[in-house]
């Protein structure tokens, strides 16, 4: 066997985490740090925060005194982005060239923010017209109202950039608290994929300057709600889409968080994955086209899936789902050999992954936050047994964990 | 390795150790035609479907699973003015598995039944595969009319190849040939594919040469791909009637946000010509987040989110795509004449010539990160290897590169479409 990947790991005394993989052969360098700070981390302690403000520090912590950080990626060879999830904030860089400058602008990018009422106005316009967009996707605003029946009245069940009336609410001041809440060094990341020199690294890190330090404000999460009972409407679309969604409430944090992911993974991939009887037998029905996935998202306090894709009979797709995802069914298929085969199939796509910097900084970037070290995942994948699926299914798969949405054609 | 198995049937492998899989494209080419769109896409999705050994859609899955979930893709695109039918195998490297012996054999052998072992039952395609694949298709191009953006660029597309029929039809077909496609035809279009495309074949990973010359030559592949192909000839498409009478369209649709699309022909490469100068052009017009389009539309004017341009080196065409509200059409199109008018007058500045020399060079050397650069620089290599240039070449030209260069370029594009989509 080749040699695995290797790391080079130093947590700083103020509790920032900093990661470097050499990656052999590949040209660039590339690196991101990561906040524990998303969409949802809306209540915070006494603070309630309007819907989309992790998103609209994202765009706007770009914006410095006289200058846009971006040019100064630019000025030295890189290029950037940033992107806002449920639970994270991530900022990034890919560059040939210039790795310990470009370091010290990103760091310039997440530690000075530079907030006045005039660049936030602007800002508004811009992040409207991103909202605009995503509303004529079919597949965005699906996935919108499942989660409302998912988590109704919940930060999850908002968009990640909020709505045209939430973006009002967001200003200079309330933005500003929320970046120094949640930006503090304990509660970031910073992870380097390339040829880089770890001392640098760690010296040019060193001397930055967090401008909080101390643990972020506690999250204070909504009492989850019942389950709504599912619902649908009438869409601008010439294709129906329909959504199944379970939610799964379990307390559970860390790796034991992350295992569970791959086993519910698992258990999907056996039950409705495409190497499964039930998607074939609902293709042939017509039920379901080659647009079909699930997806399983597991973070602290959610932990959900949903399935979804375009059909010809949004009743009959809710009805196959309902009838055939269950601990019965699981058992009937999940013989020796099929776990066999699921498992290679998650250790094929581990070393998949491996092949992209961006893939592998960003995974191990998020994994650091719940204790799971990405390179020890193949550990965590061959440590899943049958038995664990048969358990993680009997567990969740029941009716009163489940609710649908569907859109359907306007028909005028 | 590069090796000619017979006329027109290439093999060109490339046994590069940086990645941790292995790929292996087999590449049919033939010239666009508008009649066989739909059916070379459908034939592409009824091949993936199942084979001869794995006769349904979970048999072939629980195989690509069994060899560390190897990934078959099958898909059809444009290259110049060819229609390719691309079929893959992504795989695992052997040598990060503890049991991978067979691996490159077994994904090989996995690649030539999805070609060559087609799901029949007698002399049509397996009734199911065929039934499901066509309604799976039917469902995709009835899907795309939900994708506005789609929308907006086919809708461009279609405006500047207003007078070539063969582009008329999207490479993924449509509705109203796949409704009349039957299972006779289809298997007709794949027994003329399998025996008179071209043919390349491409091998991408840590792999012995040799070695996989073996495997190959007692391979189905062998067996199958002895007889000469068809010459393929190279044509460019021309836009002189549009650049006298423009194409222009506006549709109207009950959306959040308008699109807008735009094409303008610029002028082909001659001798005298820096041939990097169009795409260094496009760079600074709408290339990235520093372009004059990027801070004027959306950044200084908050009118789009998302506002970009794109240089087609084949076509030497420029297209601007934009979403933003339909109450901000006017002024945006002013805004994107106004950019092109400030290169055209050559007020780009050393800076953004320097920026525009840096991120093409980057942008060149970071693909060379993924397996794909590989496979695809062999492909031109061999069909149009005039496209390509060297490193040095590249450097050369990006570095003799002025403003003057980048001026004329805008000073030689021609408006021929422009494409609106308007939400109200």
């Amino acid at each position: 066997m080749t040699e695995k990947l290797q790391k080079y790991t130093k947590k700083l005394a103020n509790g920032f985490e900093i990661e470097i993989v050499p990656l052999p052969g590949f040209n660039q360098v590339y690196s991101v740090v990561m906040a524990n700070f998303g969409s949802v981390d809306t209540k915070q302690g006494a603070k309630t925060l309007p819907a989309g403000i992790a998103h609209f520090i994202e765009h706007k912590l770009f914006a410095k005194p006289g200058y846009d950080v971006s040019e100064k990626f630019a000025k030295y060879g890189a290029n950037s982005n940033a992107y806002t999830s449920y639970t994270k904030t991530a900022y990034l860089f890919q560059t040939l060239e210039n790795p310990y400058d470009n370091l010290k602008t990103l760091l310039d990018l997440v530690q000075n923010p530079y907030f006045t009422e005039e660049n936030v106005a602007s800002e508004r316009g811009i992040i409207n017209q991103e909202i605009q967009m995503y509303l004529d996707m079919p597949e965005f605003v699906l996935e919108q109202r499942i989660l409302e029946q998912l988590y109704p009245n919940d930060p999850i069940a908002e968009d990640i950039a909020g709505t045209s009336d939430t973006l009002q609410m967001i200003n200079q001041k309330n933005l500003l608290q929320a970046y120094q809440d949640n930006y503090r060094p304990s509660n970031m990341d910073l992870v380097i994929v390339g040829d880089v020199d770890s001392e640098k690294i760690e010296n040019i890190v060193e001397n930055s300057n967090f401008q909080t330090l101390g643990q972020p404000l506690e999250k204070t999460f909504n009492k989850l709600t019942p389950i709504g009972p599912g619902g649908q409407e009438q869409m601008d679309i010439s294709q129906a889409r329909s959504a199944y969604g379970i939610r799964i409430d379990i307390d559970m944090s860390g790796y034991d968080l992350v295992k569970k992911q791959y086993e519910m993974n698992m258990v999907m991939e056996t039950l409705i994955g495409e190497s499964s009887s039930n998607y074939q037998e609902m293709n042939r029905l017509g039920i379901i086209d080659d647009s079909f996935s699930y997806n399983v998202v597991a973070e602290n306090n959610y932990c959900f899936i949903i399935i979804s894709g375009s059909t010809n009979n949004s009743e009959e797709f809710q009805e196959y789902l309902q009838k055939h995802l269950s601990y019965e069914s699981l058992k009937a298929v999940l013989t020796d050999t099929k776990f066999e085969r699921i498992k290679r199939d998650a250790i094929g796509a581990y070393l998949f992954a491996q092949n992209s910097p961006e893939a592998i900084a960003n995974q191990m970037a998020e994994l650091y936050f719940y204790g799971v070290d990405y390179l020890e995942l193949i550990h965590m994948i061959n440590s899943i047994h049958r038995d664990d699926l048969l358990e993680v299914s009997e567990q969740f798969l029941k009716d009163e964990n489940c609710t649908y949405y569907n859109l359907l054609p306007n028909r005028k | 390795m590069k090796k000619r198995l017979a006329k027109n049937i290439f093999l060109n492998i490339n046994p590069i150790k940086k990645f941790r899989t292995i790929k292996i494209q087999i590449d049919f080419l033939r010239p666009l035609n508008k009649d066989e769109m739909t059916s070379r896409r459908l034939l592409a999705n009824v091949l993936s479907n199942s084979t001869k050994d794995y006769p349904s859609f979970q048999a072939i899955n629980d195989r690509e699973m069994d060899l560390y979930g190897s990934e078959i893709s099958v898909y059809t695109r444009n290259l110049l003015n060819f229609n390719d039918l691309a079929f893959s195998v992504e795989f695992a490297d052997p040598a990060f598995l503890i049991d991978g012996k067979t691996q490159i054999k077994d994904n090989l052998d996995l690649l030539g039944e999805v070609i060559f072992k087609p799901n029949l039952n007698g002399p049509v395609f397996n009734d199911e595969a065929f039934s499901t694949e066509k309604r799976n298709l039917m469902s995709n191009l009835l899907s795309i009319k939900d994708n506005q953006d789609l929308v907006s660029s086919l809708g461009l597309i279609k405006l500047i190849y207003r007078d070539d029929p063969n582009r008329q039809v999207p490479i993924f077909g449509s509705v109203e040939q796949l409704e009349k496609l039957n299972n006779d035809d289809l298997l007709k279009t794949y027994r003329d594919i399998i025996a008179n495309d071209l043919v390349i074949i491409n091998v991408v990973g840590n792999i012995d040469e040799t070695e996989f010359l073996e495997y190959l030559n007692e391979s189905i592949f062998a067996e199958k791909l002895k007889n000469d192909r068809n010459d393929l000839t190279i044509s460019f498409s021309k836009f002189d009637d549009l650049i006298k009478n423009p194409a222009n369209q506006i549709e109207h649709k009950h959306l959040n946000q308008s699109r807008i699309g735009l094409a303008y022909a610029t002028e082909g490469v001659s001798k005298d010509f820096n041939r990097m100068a169009p795409q260094v052009m496009n760079l600074i017009l709408g290339g990235d987040d520093q372009s004059q389009l990027f801070l004027q539309v959306r950044e200084k004017n908050s009118l789009a989110y998302s506002v970009s341009s794109t240089y087609q080196p084949i076509s030497h065409l420029v297209t601007i795509q934009a979403g933003l509200d339909a109450s901000s059409i006017e002024e945006a199109l002013a805004l994107i004449d106004a950019q092109i008018a400030y290169i055209k007058n050559g007020k780009v500045t050393d800076e953004q010539i320097k920026h525009a020399q840096k991120v093409m060079l980057t942008r060149r050397k970071i693909s060379t990160d993924s397996i794909q650069y590989y496979i695809m620089r062999s492909i031109w290599e061999t069909i149009y290897p005039q496209t390509l240039l060297s490193n040095q070449q590249f450097e050369d030209e990006l570095n003799n590169l002025d403003k003057k260069h980048v001026a004329s370029v805008a000073s030689h594009m021609h408006a021929i479409a422009q494409y609106q989509l308007i939400g109200d």
